[in-house]
């Protein structure tokens, strides 16, 4: 079981975006606020599991084929902080906007820190081998559609209560489903970069001369 | 031999595993074990065989997954797969058992989780009832959504007449993946009337004791329970607990009570089974006793009525105008922010009252529980005159709510009884007929008698009824105060009912109306009042039934008591600075002092004056700070709620002088069909509100049909569309497409009526362009320039 101590507040504010902007003492007190009521209120869940690629009809498309190249194995990994979170943050839409947008990218933050650990314990259970990075979903050419079947593999409906909408939507919405490759020998290093991001029009950090990070 | 039957035994005993047999069978990754019924019958035969063998009295069919969504790639229909799963446990039980069809959730979740509605899923369930009719119980179980499971047992109530057992899946919290409590699970399927209900899966017996103890002391129905083999792990996907520690623990469950119908989830085997038939053998079933049996709940929590809780009264357009307004406008969040104020002010129950001639009271009613129901904790009460609305707003309620209300008429006994008895519902019962509201106690006391009696030929136990004594005008019938007092005094002793009352009533037409309220609150308390219906937002309401509840030792220790006073002897008293300006409390995002400083600017200046000369000028230096990226987007927020602030100080005051309110114009926003994520939509609603639009706020996954539909009747001339995903950019497409061929929605010239402007993550103006909206708006604040140039304001 993760539990989650704190929230990288620094992370959540680029997501809200204006990265240069200086903080003053009523928006410090509503990231502590938006970080505690956060810790209470989520539930970190996840699951993964090592799959053999081949037959897995798993690749699908150039950026998970380039991907997992020099991979015979991978692990499927899906986390969720739970459904109340997300009543959390229709609550504050109804009484607080500016605490929504908040804890909105503070919930997105804490998804993110889960499956950094979930990472740890892969890396340590496989302590011979390689990994590449984890590649959700939606990114480059990797259907999102793709989401409801790791989710089914992981038996993720039951397990942990994660399930998609018909539009591929994950449920609770503060969730993230990815796949690890596993090699026998070094990977290549290969920056993640945005080229091969399919937001990479639309992203509000290049916009501003950042990088996600990815 | 049926269910019933098996009832006269001690206990009754389920099967274990089917996933664990099949596994061990072979099944392969990614494999779906429902094939299985069709290509592998005597394997699944055979293992219903074993479980039989070892002492199970009801198998479960290999069904758990066979509903038409989970199986629409399985290349079997679902008739098909269930046909043969029950076949299949039928040959193995050659008369010795039961064979129960299983259903699992859909796998999708419902609003406001998920996308799926009531009907969905309640239409997979059907599907899957018909399907399975040789059965001879239906048994739900693995659910985490009470109201999944509540829309699986009226697809089974509507459409075939078999016993149905229920169990949910708890983790150690003693809650569901979505939050229900196991109070909150008792007490609806208890009033819904399931033949059983219980646990199963999720964890081993000893971590589920708690849990089954806690369902001892909400219902008296047989109690299920169905663990799993302990823990797993992970990795091995085995589990740690063998057959007779597995046994030994579920007979120590079994000492709590009312615990009858036991088996084991996943990593249990037949072996399992035979260790516990052994322990169960000579046991002797015993009925523990139930301790809270008043009571309402929503999905999450229950509320007992076993002291005074305040219903709150605001949800209702009853000589509120901003809240006619807001009905009218299909304004939900105006609603919604009216909930949450009364439960932060002490509310424990809400009463919602939608009830408008001009708008459907049935769909509005509908929508805003189920909008409550996503915001909102505490139990609510339907409030209506309408069997119709009524019977909608309890088939998509999330727990066991109060009915306001049936009163001493046939035609009223007649239609609400049996609503009340299907959805296991509480109802207030007030004291009067056709002949009108008696004058004596003595009058009211035998109309309530009758109510409570008809309940119970209709099979509703008497407290779930509350009884209402009906306050009368005291400045119109000085008399008729006490006979409302004495009446419900002998409703307390005489029927044993809990009482509610309409507190304010009472000071129509008097001074100092409050002072009266609080006074008259504390007699029928001191009475033995249970539900007070007030206005929670008022501190001397409130304050008494708290207060109450400390000096009738209720509170003990005082600790409610201290805790609602104890902040507020903190807060500061509101100075107001000399230089203070309208201005500076915007960009300072100083809420109290902008709502005072705008009554003071009313006193001498015309509303649009203050509008357009310092709430707007205001909000755009604030929006150009935002830009400059010299604030952060929340503090741009901030500043639009303090504007909000000012411009309901404006509203109200032009409603009162009986103008019309300001707007500069009428914008419908919607998150598209399909898409849940619905902040960027939010964020743009704030700050166009702020700019004195008038906002529609049709919500998120809404649907293009809705969309149109508002537009032509509100005569809306702009429209905001907000997506997240790209799957759900074809459902923004759908309905720009839908509105340029909707000949409503066009001018004479051909041209089109309406004006789209679309955001979203994945957009980018030429997609906009191409997919037929007229604006792209990267932000927020690119919204409201762009309803700027739309209006030319």
């Amino acid at each position: 079981m993760i539990k989650l101590t704190e929230i990288n507040k620094s992370e959540a504010l680029r997501y809200i975006g204006g990265g240069k902007v200086d903080m003053n003492d009523k928006m410090n007190a509503l990231l502590k606020i938006c970080e505690k009521e956060i810790l209470e209120t989520a539930t970190p869940k996840y699951l993964y599991k090592k799959i053999p690629l081949k037959d897995s009809g798993l690749i699908i498309g150039k950026s998970i084929e380039q991907h997992l190249k020099d991979c015979d194995e991978a692990v499927l990994i899906c986390a969720t902080i739970g459904s109340e979170t997300d009543k959390l943050l229709r609550t504050a839409s109804v009484t607080d906007m500016a605490k929504a947008v908040v804890l909105d990218a503070m919930a997105s933050v804490a998804v993110e820190q889960v499956m950094q650990e979930v990472d740890e314990i892969i890396a340590k259970e496989n302590p011979d081998k390689f990994l590449t990075w984890r590649f959700s979903p939606g990114y480059g050419d990797y259907p999102i559609e793709l989401q409801e079947k790791f989710l089914r593999i992981l038996d993720a409906p039951r397990k942990i209560g994660l399930c998609t909408n018909d539009n591929s939507i994950l449920t609770p919405t503060k969730s993230v489903t990815a796949i690890t490759g596993i090699s026998e020998k070094p990977i290549e290093k290969r920056r993640k970069g945005c080229a091969g991001c399919n937001l990479k029009e639309t992203c509000k950090f290049r916009k501003s001369g950042e990088r996600c990070e990815f | 031999m049926n269910f019933n039957d098996l009832l006269k035994k001690d206990y009754i005993l389920l099967d274990g595993a089917m996933g664990t047999m099949l596994q061990k069978n072979g099944l392969k990754l990614g494999e779906i074990p429902e094939t299985l019924n069709i290509t592998h019958p005597q394997l699944i035969t055979d293992i219903h065989r074993e479980y039989i063998k070892a002492g199970a009295d009801i198998v479960y069919s290999n069904t758990f997954g066979a509903n038409s969504y989970k199986m629409k790639d399985s290349g079997y229909t679902v008739d098909e797969l269930i046909g043969s799963a029950v076949k299949n446990a039928k040959n193995a039980t050659a008369g010795k058992a039961l064979v129960a069809l299983d259903i699992g959730p859909v796998g999708k979740l419902l609003e406001p989780a998920g996308s799926m509605s009531f009907d969905e899923a309640y239409n997979y369930f059907k599907e899957e009832i018909l399907a399975g009719k040789d059965a001879d119980i239906i048994v739900f179980e693995t659910f985490t959504d009470l109201l999944e499971v509540k829309a699986g047992v009226l697809a089974a109530k509507e459409n075939c007449d078999k016993p149905i057992l229920v169990s949910m899946t708890f983790e150690e919290n003693g809650r569901t993946f979505a939050g229900v409590s196991v109070a909150s699970a008792a007490l609806t399927l208890t009033g819904l009337g399931v033949n059983a209900l219980g646990v199963n899966c999720s964890l081993g017996p000893d971590e589920l004791k708690p849990i089954v103890e806690e369902f001892t002391k909400w219902t008296s129905l047989p109690i299920i329970v169905k663990p799993n083999a302990g823990l797993p792990d992970p990795n091995s996907n085995t589990y740690n607990v063998g057959p007779r520690e597995f046994s030994r623990s579920i007979g120590e469950i079994a000492d709590l009570g009312t615990v009858k119908i036991v088996g084991g989830c996943c990593g249990t085997t037949p072996d399992y089974i035979k260790a516990l038939k052994k322990v169960v053998e000579n046991k002797k079933y015993k009925s523990a006793q139930i301790e809270k049996d008043t009571a309402v709940c929503s999905g999450t929590t229950a509320v007992e009525i076993n002291q005074p809780r305040i219903i709150g009264e605001r949800i209702n357009p009853t000589g509120k105008k901003l809240f006619k307004q807001a009905l009218i406008n299909n304004d939900i969040d105006y609603i919604l922010s009216q909930a949450v104020s009364q439960v932060k002010a002490g509310a424990d129950i809400l009463d919602v009252n939608v009830g408008l001639p001009e708008i459907d009271e049935k769909q509005m009613m509908v929508r805003v529980i189920k909008s409550l129901q996503a915001v909102v904790d505490v139990p609510l009460q339907i409030d209506s005159t309408k069997p119709d609305v009524l019977e909608s707003a309890l088939r998509i309620y999330n727990g066991k709510p109060i009915v306001n209300s049936v009163n001493g008429e046939e035609k009223s006994l007649n239609s609400v009884l049996p609503l009340i008895k299907k959805y296991g519902a509480s109802v207030i019962g007030l004291t009067l007929d056709e002949n009108g509201i008696p004058k004596t106690a003595e009058g009211r006391f035998n109309i309530a008698k009758k109510i409570v009696e008809r309940a119970n030929a209709f099979g509703i136990p008497s407290n779930d009824v509350y009884i209402d004594c009906l306050t009368l005008t005291v400045s119109a019938e000085q008399e008729g105060c006490i006979e409302t007092l004495k009446a419900l005094r002998r409703v307390k002793k005489e029927l044993g009912c809990k009482t509610c009352l309409g507190v304010s009533n009472i000071s129509f037409g008097l001074p100092n109306r409050s002072l009266i309220n609080h006074i008259f609150l504390t007699m029928a308390l001191e009475e033995g009042l249970d539900l007070p219906i007030i206005n929670p937002n008022d501190e001397d309401m409130t304050g008494t039934v708290r207060a109450y509840k400390v000096l009738a030792n209720i509170d003990k220790n005082s600790t409610d008591f201290i805790n609602a006073y104890n902040e507020i002897k903190t807060e500061k008293p509101k100075i107001i600075s000399p230089r203070a300006s309208i201005e500076h409390a915007i960009i300072n995002g100083l809420k109290g002092e902008a709502s005072s400083l705008t009554e003071k600017a009313l006193e001498s200046k015309d509303a649009m004056e203050i509008v357009n000369g310092e709430l707007i000028p205001a909000l755009d230096k604030v929006g150009a700070d935002f830009e400059a990226n010299k604030i952060f987007l929340p503090q741009l927020i901030q500043s639009a709620n303090v504007a909000q602030v000012c411009f309901e100080v404006i509203k109200k005051h032009l409603t009162k002088t009986n103008n019309a309110p300001v707007s500069k114009g009428k914008i419908i926003l919607a998150t598209v069909k399909g898409d849940i994520h619905d902040i960027g939509k939010n964020i743009v609603k704030v700050l166009l509100d702020n700019y004195g639009y008038t906002v529609i706020d049709l919500g998120r996954d809404v649907a293009p049909e809705l969309i149109i539909e508002t537009a032509i009747k509100q005569d809306i001339k702009l429209i905001g569309l907000s997506a997240l995903m790209t799957t759900t950019l074809k459902s923004m497409e759908d309905t720009i497409a839908l509105a340029r061929k909707t000949p409503e929605l066009q001018n004479l010239d051909g041209s089109s009526k309406c004006i789209f402007f679309v955001g979203g993550a994945v957009l980018t103006h030429d997609y906009a362009m191409k997919i037929g909206a007229d604006y792209y708006c990267k932000d927020a604040k690119e919204s409201v320039d762009t309803a700027k140039k739309v209006f030319g304001n």
